[in-house]
């Protein structure tokens, strides 16, 4: 790959079940904050690429009212419509060709005071069947995928427990997440309600407000803009067949295929040795293990004891979510910007409350669709 | 590092029409992916990232690209769902060109669809500005005021009649000219197999015989909405050597946005949406990265999204093709038409076909076909066509998207 | 930006648009075989896998499939859920009784079947299952017809 891209800076929203904003406000928000943070205006940035959803908005071209509260008014812009990771991957090409040498990434998704937080994935099935027959949605295909990983290994369903509560307890530590239970048990997650079994309330996302905004620059631009850049290694980005009945849902081969691009990409060939830690948008508590084993991080059949042994905390030997992850909040189409940022504050040692001991390469991972059934993974360094 | 990228084959469903009762959403986009392919001879095997695009609302399916996966031949790839409203076709085509020119993918198939006979055409439109509306209503705010029409005048029909009106004052043309250029083509378009509204016989007093909708826009001066999918393949300067006979080389791509307030009232005025400011800057950035010094000379193809007709003429003019006030004679003396000598929208233009994530890619693939020599049904330009430029607006009339074509590789 | 939640005005705009969908060919067959109770399958003449529902493309192999195929009533329980919520529009509410929803693989069949399954007590599924299609008393071609699985 010629020439090398950075994240030069980034700003997170501190997440929350009911942001009192307005999307516009929330962008422009993130986005002076972050021209604050490094000194620099508007005409600093050569192309903007945006990263909503119209659904979760609520209107047609979502993007429209968003150009001049991200400085985009009489510039290059464009939108992306899926998880952020994407528009990051469409700004890293722009400043690939050496036509750009800044991208600003900016994403948003207000899901917490949604009337109707779960049509999201709804709007994407089949409309000519599954939307007919009413049996599959979100949270119904995720326990099925839930049951059949469980199913594979013969793993319990407190696995679950053990999950989220690791997960919830990392979330109570950091700043930007929604969902904070400071000191939960595995046993009080595993009290929570039903939803789809054996999914249960607290082994699912919370509906979230929240938004991210993140700077790519060229190499040359990124030492002007930080002495901190972190560098994109690698990049791949994969898909899995939309058929549920079609797909084995206890694996990720599009995970598996898109980390192959990005390892190959990043001169990693033993991913789960050089690896330092990985943030990935896994929103159900099953999905952490699941896509971990597909990024080739946990060897197969071992997610019992790589839990109870503590192998994937934040002090672990190879810590998965220190952030806390998407069940700490998931504001859909940032939730994967935010594991890059949350990866870039932990490459930088400005992770605080969740730093992680060794962090020098990160894998950072964004989905779209039931089950994850597209997939982006992203290797960065410091 | 920036590499050449060319067009090597562009996919249409057979026809673009109102209502395809015969075929689901992913069942009508694969038989465009399936003529890319048979126009090319390439396989799936070949295609190394998909991008999709187009405007959800209107059939209420979410990333579509997820459902129709397997019938766009997709499983495994890369692929990237790029929605920007009017101009999803040109920002999706412009998608696939950085993929191939930062080297990322040698070879990229661009799909693009609507079925609006599934949805309401309003509603998707009105959508853009619902939440706004419903809040000003709420909030008890006066919705027949300044800023209320505004908002509401900032759909469809409304602001465009506002940016018609206002081309009509600067450019000195008459809503004979729109008449006439709406006929021009709709006559193009009976030579266009892909082209939905066809009148061989059109004329400007049957246009003009048509209903008026809001002055200066007739009924006949309006697109369609259209059920319809379009492919175009990109390929890698190596990859179009090996793969392909004909080629379209890309020379640029560009674009610029403002906001959503043309049309509004601000301070007191009305901005006024045939400034067209995105416009101007997006095509002076092309014309920049693509080397074209006189935009008035060096074209031999122009394509432009005309959802209503007027705005033919008022782009010609913002693109700077000519002169302000010149567009409207350049159509009197017939060198707009396909065998003049500034053939614009020999396609039939949007206004004669309007699958609203098609239309800023086709005016793309029309003016490639133009270049590689194979627009099919009569269409095709009578001369060598060396350059030529491709244009889509979108949203409240403030998204420009620009595309240059050109007959050889950009750079040595 | 600290903003009072009193001076900030939260409208609730609720937006519901209708949709007309078109089925297609192969959705179509299926349902036209739901009119004489029977479920139609297709095959892929690559790999010889047999998908339910019927669809267009075999995504491994990228062939077109028009390979149609009576499928068997009857099959086994590979994988199960049990709902203790209902989405409704995509809010969630609580149901009043768990449900079952299966994934059934008809004989016949490589591909998965999603469907209620119900003759069993939900604490009761069991993998392994086999299970047989119970179908509406008047058929008329929609979804619908094809009610539930229970236990042979």
């Amino acid at each position: 790959m010629d020439g090398k891209v950075a994240i030069a800076g980034y700003n997170i929203s501190p997440c929350s079940s009911n942001m009192v904003t307005s999307r516009e406000r929330l962008l422009f928000d993130l986005t002076t904050g972050l021209f604050e943070e490094l000194g620099i205006d508007r005409d600093a940035v050569d192309t903007f690429i945006i990263a909503t959803n119209d659904f979760l908005d609520g209107r047609t071209i979502s993007n429209v009212f968003l150009d001049p509260p991200i400085g985009a008014y009489m510039k290059d812009e464009t939108k992306v419509e899926m998880d952020a990771v994407n528009a990051i991957a469409y700004g890293w090409m722009r400043i690939l060709t050496g036509q750009y040498d800044t991208a600003l990434i900016v994403s948003l998704g207000l899901c917490g005071h949604q009337i109707s937080p779960y049509l999201h994935i709804d709007y994407t099935l089949d409309a000519t069947y599954d939307r007919q027959l009413k049996l599959l949605n979100e949270l119904s295909a995720a326990a099925l995928q839930a049951g059949s990983y469980l199913g594979k290994y013969g793993y319990p369903a407190e696995l679950l427990d053990e999950i989220a509560a690791k997960d919830l307890g990392n979330a109570a530590l950091d700043p930007y997440q929604a969902r904070r239970l400071d000191g939960i048990s595995a046993e009080e997650v595993g009290k929570s309600r039903y939803l789809y079994e054996p999914l249960r309330e607290l082994h699912c996302y919370p509906p979230t407000d929240g938004g991210c905004v993140m700077l790519l620059a060229s190499e040359d631009r990124a030492g002007e803009l930080t002495d901190k850049p972190v560098w994109i290694l690698g990049m791949g980005r994969s898909i899995d067949k939309y058929y549920i009945g079609d797909r084995d849902l206890a694996v990720s081969p599009s995970t598996t295929q898109a980390a192959k691009v990005a390892y190959d990409m990043a001169g990693i060939k033993d991913p789960a040795g050089e690896v330092d830690l990985a943030e990935i948008s896994s929103i159900f508590a099953h999905q952490e293990p699941l896509l971990a084993e597909a990024l080739g991080l946990f060897e197969e059949g071992k997610a019992v004891d790589i839990y109870s042994s503590g192998d994937s905390a934040i002090d672990g030997r190879l810590p998965v979510n220190p952030s806390g992850g998407a069940l700490g909040a998931h504001p859909i189409c940032s939730t994967g910007l935010i594991r890059m940022a949350e990866a870039a504050r932990q490459l930088r040692g400005e992770a605080e409350g969740n730093q992680v001991k060794k962090a020098g390469v990160a894998v950072a991972h964004g989905q779209d669709g039931m089950c994850a059934q597209q997939n982006a993974v992203v290797v960065l360094g410091i | 590092m920036m590499r050449n990228v060319g067009i090597i084959g562009v996919g249409y469903t057979p026809i673009f029409v109102s209502k395809r009762k015969d075929v689901s959403i992913p069942e009508m986009i694969s038989e465009a992916v399936d003529a890319g392919f048979r126009n090319t001879g390439l396989t799936p095997e070949d295609i190394d990232a998909v991008i999709f695009g187009n405007m959800q609302t209107f059939e209420g399916v979410n990333l579509p690209h997820l459902w129709a996966v397997e019938h766009i031949r997709a499983l495994g790839k890369p692929v990237m769902r790029i929605a920007t409203g009017g101009t999803t076709g040109m920002s999706a085509f412009h998608a696939g060109y950085y993929h191939v020119a930062s080297g990322m993918a040698d070879v990229v198939m661009v799909v693009t669809y609507e079925k609006h006979s599934e949805g309401d055409a309003q509603v998707g439109l009105m959508g853009i500005i619902t939440p706004e509306v419903m809040t000003m209503l709420q909030a008890g705010i006066d919705v027949t005021g300044g800023s209320g029409m505004g908002a509401i005048g900032g759909g469809s029909a409304g602001g465009i009649s506002f940016q018609a009106m206002s081309y009509l004052n600067h450019s000195g043309a008459s809503i004979e000219h729109i008449d006439a250029m709406a006929a021009m083509e709709r006559r193009n378009a009976a030579k266009n197999p892909y082209a939905h509204l066809k009148d061989p016989e059109c004329t400007a007093e049957k246009i003009a015989e048509t209903a008026m909708v809001s002055y200066p826009i007739r009924f006949g001066h309006i697109c369609p909405t259209t059920d319809g999918s379009t492919v175009c393949i990109l390929a890698s300067e190596e990859k179009a050597a090996e793969l392909a006979d004909k080629v379209a080389w890309v020379w640029s791509v560009a674009n610029c946005c403002s906001d959503a307030t043309t049309g509004n009232l601000v301070d007191g005025m009305i901005t006024d949406p045939a400034e067209q400011r995105p416009c101007m800057i997006a095509a002076r950035q092309a014309y920049e990265r693509a080397g074209i010094e006189d935009p008035k000379t060096e074209f031999d193809v122009i394509e432009i999204y005309n959802g209503f007709a007027h705005q033919t003429l008022m782009f010609l003019e913002k693109l700077g093709v000519c002169e302000v006030g010149e567009a409207h004679k350049l159509l009197e003396a017939g060198e707009l038409e396909i065998e003049g000598r500034l053939p614009t929208n020999a396609s039939g233009g949007v206004v004669s076909t309007n699958s609203i994530g098609t239309s800023a890619l086709n005016r793309v693939t029309e003016a490639a076909l133009q270049i590689m020599g194979k627009a099919e049904g009569g269409h095709q330009v009578p001369k060598d066509v060396h350059k030529a430029l491709a244009h889509s607006w979108g949203g409240l009339m403030q998204y420009v998207a620009v595309t240059v074509l050109g007959d050889t590789p950009p750079r040595k | 930006m600290e903003v009072s939640e009193e001076v900030f005005f939260t409208p609730t705009v609720p937006l519901d648009f209708t949709y007309n969908y078109r089925v297609g060919s192969h959705i179509g067959r299926y349902l036209e075989g739901f009119k004489e109770k029977k479920i139609m399958g297709v095959k892929c003449p690559k790999c010889g896998k047999v998908f339910v529902p019927p669809r267009m493309f075999c995504g491994p192999c990228n062939q077109k499939l028009e390979d149609f195929v009576e499928l068997s009533q009857e099959g086994e329980l590979r994988n199960y859920t049990v709902g203790h919520v209902n989405l409704v529009k995509g809010r969630l509410e609580d149901s009043d009784t768990p449900y079952v929803l299966g994934m059934i693989q008809l004989d016949g069949a490589d591909s998965l079947f999603l469907t209620r399954v119900e003759g069993v007590p939900s604490d009761e599924v069991e993998r392994g299952t086999r299970m047989k299609a119970v179908w509406k008393d008047q058929v008329e071609g929609d979804c619908a017809d094809l009610d539930h699985f229970e236990p042979v």
